[in-house]
C-alpha cells in the first residue's frame, strides 16, 4: 500500500461496494438483507460428495501403499530417515484433514498420532521407526474393513493395540 | 433472497488432486459458473498473473474468490494471500480469500486472521459447511483496515456490547483517520 499522502494518518478504512453480491444476487436484487444459497443445489451438491466418498477407501489404500514404502525406506536407509519422516509427516496432515470428511474418523485419528509422532527429525531409532508402521497398519485396518463412524468394539481395539505399540517401543 | 452463482469466477488452490477435485465438483453443483484449479500457492499466483495479463489464455477474464488449503509446497496458502495482501504484483490486495485448512488449533486461525483472511474453514469439513462459509464471504462486506501492521478485513466482525473500557481511541471523525470509498 502506498503510504499516507496525508500526514499523520495512522489508519485506512476501505468501505467498498460489495461486489460479491452484485455479482450473485439472483432475483429480487437490490433488496437489503442477506443472500441464501439453495437448498436444491446443496441437495445435489451433497450427492456428488456422497459418490466421490465412496471412491475415498481406495484413495486412501494409494496413500498407505506409499506409507508403506516410506516405512520400508527407513528400514532400508536410515540415513534417510529425516527426510523420510519429514514426507511421512506431510502424507499424515494429508489424511489427517480427509478421513473424517469421508466418514472414516479413525483415519483422522490415527493420521493426527502419525502426524505428530513423526514430526521427530533428530536420533531417529529402530523403534521409532516400528511405531510409524504401527500406525500405518492401523490405518490399513480401518479402511480394509471398511469400519466407519469411531468403529465400536473394533475401532477401540484398534486404537488400544496402537497405544500399545508406541508405549512399547518409545525410547 | 436466493443466490446465483453462476456469474462468479473462484479459484481453488489444492495440492490433494483427489480433494481438488472434490472441491472443484462440488462448487460447480453448487451453480458457481467458472472454476480455476491450481495445485499449490506458486501455481495460483502464476494463473492470478495471467489472468491480469492475458485473460483469454487463462480461460477466465477475473477471479472472484480465492479458496486455498493451507498447508502445500513450496508456497503454501499463508504466502499465497501475503502476497495477494501486500504484494505490489498482486491483481487485487481485497480479493476475498476462504482458506482451509486442517489445522484447527486457535493459534493458527488467528494467525490466518493476522494474515487477512476473509474466513477459515477447517478439515474435514462438510459440503454445508462450505456453502455457508461461501455465504459467509459473500454476504459480509467487511470494511479493509489498512495500519502499519495489518491490511485485510476488519478482524472486529460484530459491534457487541461491552461493559469495559473502550480501547479504541480512534473514530471516522479523527484526524489520523481516513476513510475511502469505492
Amino acid at each position: 500500500m502506498a503510504e499516507a499522502a496525508k500526514p499523520g494518518v495512522k489508519v485506512r478504512f476501505y468501505r467498498l461496494r460489495n461486489r460479491l453480491k452484485d455479482k450473485t444476487a439472483g432475483l429480487g436484487s437490490g433488496m437489503d438483507g442477506g443472500i441464501e444459497i439453495d437448498t436444491a443445489a446443496l441437495e445435489a451438491a451433497q450427492k456428488i460428495f456422497e459418490e466421490m466418498a465412496e471412491d475415498y477407501p481406495d484413495w486412501v489404500s494409494n496413500q498407505i501403499a506409499q506409507l508403506y514404502e516410506l516405512h520400508r525406506r527407513c528400514v532400508d536407509t536410515p540415513e534417510q530417515r529425516r527426510g523420510l519422516f519429514e514426507q511421512i509427516t506431510a502424507m499424515a496432515h494429508d489424511l489427517k484433514g480427509q478421513g473424517g470428511t469421508f466418514g472414516y474418523p479413525l483415519v483422522t485419528t490415527f493420521a493426527t498420532s502419525l502426524n505428530r509422532f513423526s514430526t521427530l527429525r533428530n536420533d531417529i531409532r529402530d523403534s521409532h521407526v516400528e511405531i510409524i508402521k504401527a500406525h500405518i497398519d492401523a490405518m490399513r485396518a480401518v479402511i480394509r474393513d471398511r469400519i466407519k463412524g469411531d468403529g465400536g468394539a473394533i475401532g477401540a481395539a484398534l486404537t488400544r493395540g496402537l497405544e500399545q505399540v508406541i508405549s512399547k517401543y518409545r525410547d | 433472497m436466493k443466490l446465483d452463482l453462476q456469474r462468479l469466477s473462484v479459484l481453488v488452490v489444492e495440492d490433494s488432486p483427489f480433494i481438488r477435485s472434490l472441491l472443484a465438483n462440488s462448487l460447480k453443483v453448487l451453480g458457481v459458473g467458472q472454476v480455476s484449479l491450481a495445485e499449490d500457492g506458486s501455481r495460483a499466483i502464476e494463473f492470478l498473473q495471467l489472468v491480469k495479463k492475458d485473460p483469454v489464455r487463462a480461460g477466465t477474464m477475473n477471479v472472484d474468490l480465492v479458496l486455498s488449503n493451507w498447508q502445500m509446497s513450496p508456497v503454501d496458502g499463508a504466502m499465497l494471500l501475503r502476497w495477494l495482501r501486500r504484494h505490489k504484483d498482486s491483481p487485487d490486495r481485497f480479493m476475498p480469500f476462504l482458506m482451509i485448512t486442517a489445522y484447527s488449533e486457535r493459534a493458527r486461525v488467528q494467525e490466518a486472521r493476522e494474515l487477512g483472511v476473509n474466513e477459515v474453514m477447517t478439515k474435514p469439513f462438510t459440503i454445508r459447511t462450505l456453502g455457508e462459509k461461501l455465504i459467509a464471504v459473500i454476504n459480509r462486506n467487511r470494511q479493509f483496515v489498512h495500519t502499519r501492521d495489518y491490511f485485510g478485513p476488519d478482524r472486529r466482525r460484530q459491534n457487541l456490547p461491552f461493559d469495559g473500557k473502550d480501547r479504541r481511541s480512534l473514530t471516522d471523525k479523527s484526524p489520523e483517520v481516513e476513510i475511502i470509498h469505492g
